[in-house]
């Protein structure tokens, strides 16, 4: 019986229980610290036709190959009326490569156009299930999930994308579509909680 | 998950998905080493989610583990080669899972980096499941 329930703790704990697709924003007024010194919320960010999570940080090998992309959907979306921010939810590094003066350098390097947030305590992070960067959440216009997982097929090339899974799910979220391909998976860096 | 399934009724099965870039997979390589070595009824695979042009740069890391003669590196896309080692899993690395030793079924799964009373809580329990 004690072997039993310590499978199930196990079990129970092994892998994050990520947010459900339908599911309403989770912590959308919590408190962030952007870049830019001010504190935002999620709430603060929201497009008027959707908003776009990106939980991310500085240096994930992954992240470093893909942010490119970040800088493009944004510039291509925020003008469309999708809200984007980049979240950083590695407290474990905070008083290191990811403090929030290295995100700022970081972000200026790379051409960041959208918020660059830290996640105090991994607030979000942990309310949205996410384990990994970069780890993506599309929600729609009334705060519902209906996109997760990675930005495309492809971190190292963007001309070798086969399958644009984001911006094909907000392309079909701004036509009033169903997303046909909801949820991804790619590899990435564990959050450092 | 063939070479998982060579084992079933033999031997407990620990699955560990691990990258040179990543740095918790590192730190945990040689504790999973050693776990190997000691635990007879144990085997060990360990698959590189490293890139196919690194696979020297992986062989010498392995060597320097006393790792081998068999190891794997990830070949398919991201999302064939995540759903084929676990659907649930995110993708997230490490990831470790567990096989029974009898049923060869899944008893225990984990993201991320973990003390070493996890594995071994995990392993003596696969021992009898």
């Amino acid at each position: 019986m004690k072997n039993i329930l310590v499978l199930f703790l196990i079990i129970s704990f092994g892998i994050a229980k990520e947010l459900e697709l339908g599911s309403g924003m989770p912590e959308a007024n919590y408190m962030l610290d952007d870049i830019s010194g001010k504190k935002l919320s999620l709430a603060d960010i929201q497009g008027k036709y959707g908003t776009l999570i990106i939980f991310s940080c500085n240096t994930c090998p992954f992240v470093i190959q893909w942010e490119d992309r970040y800088v493009k959907i944004a510039e291509e979306y925020i003008p469309k009326g999708i809200g984007v921010i980049a979240v950083n939810s590695n407290v474990g590094r905070f008083d290191g490569d990811d403090s929030i003066e290295e995100m700022v350098k970081h972000a200026k390097k790379n051409d960041y156009n959208f918020p660059y947030a830290q996640d105090q305590k991994s607030i979000l992070a942990r309310a949205f299930g996410a384990t990994k960067t970069p780890h993506i959440y599309l929600f729609d216009d009334n705060n519902i999930l209906v996109y997760r997982g990675a930005i495309d097929d492809n971190a190292r090339n963007a001309n070798k994308v086969d399958e644009p899974y984001l911006a094909n799910a907000i392309d079909q979220l701004l036509d009033g579509k169903p997303i046909k391909k909801p949820i991804s998976k790619a590899i990435g860096c564990s959050i450092k909680f | 998950m063939d070479e998982v399934k060579k084992f079933k009724g033999e031997k407990v099965v620990l699955v560990n998905i691990w990258a040179l870039w990543c740095i918790p997979c590192v730190e945990e390589f040689p504790m999973i080493v050693d776990l190997d070595k000691e635990i007879k009824d144990l085997e060990v695979i360990f698959v590189s989610a490293d890139y196919e042009e690194q696979a020297e740069s992986v062989k010498a890391f392995l060597k320097q583990n006393s790792v081998g003669p068999v190891s794997y590196i990830k070949k398919e896309k991201d999302e064939p080669f995540i759903t084929g080692i676990h659907p649930k899993w995110s993708g997230s690395l490490p990831f470790t899972v567990v096989y029974a030793k009898e049923s060869g079924n899944i008893v225990d799964s984990w993201e991320g980096s973990a003390p070493e009373s996890r594995f071994r809580t995990a392993v003596k329990i696969a021992m009898n499941s």
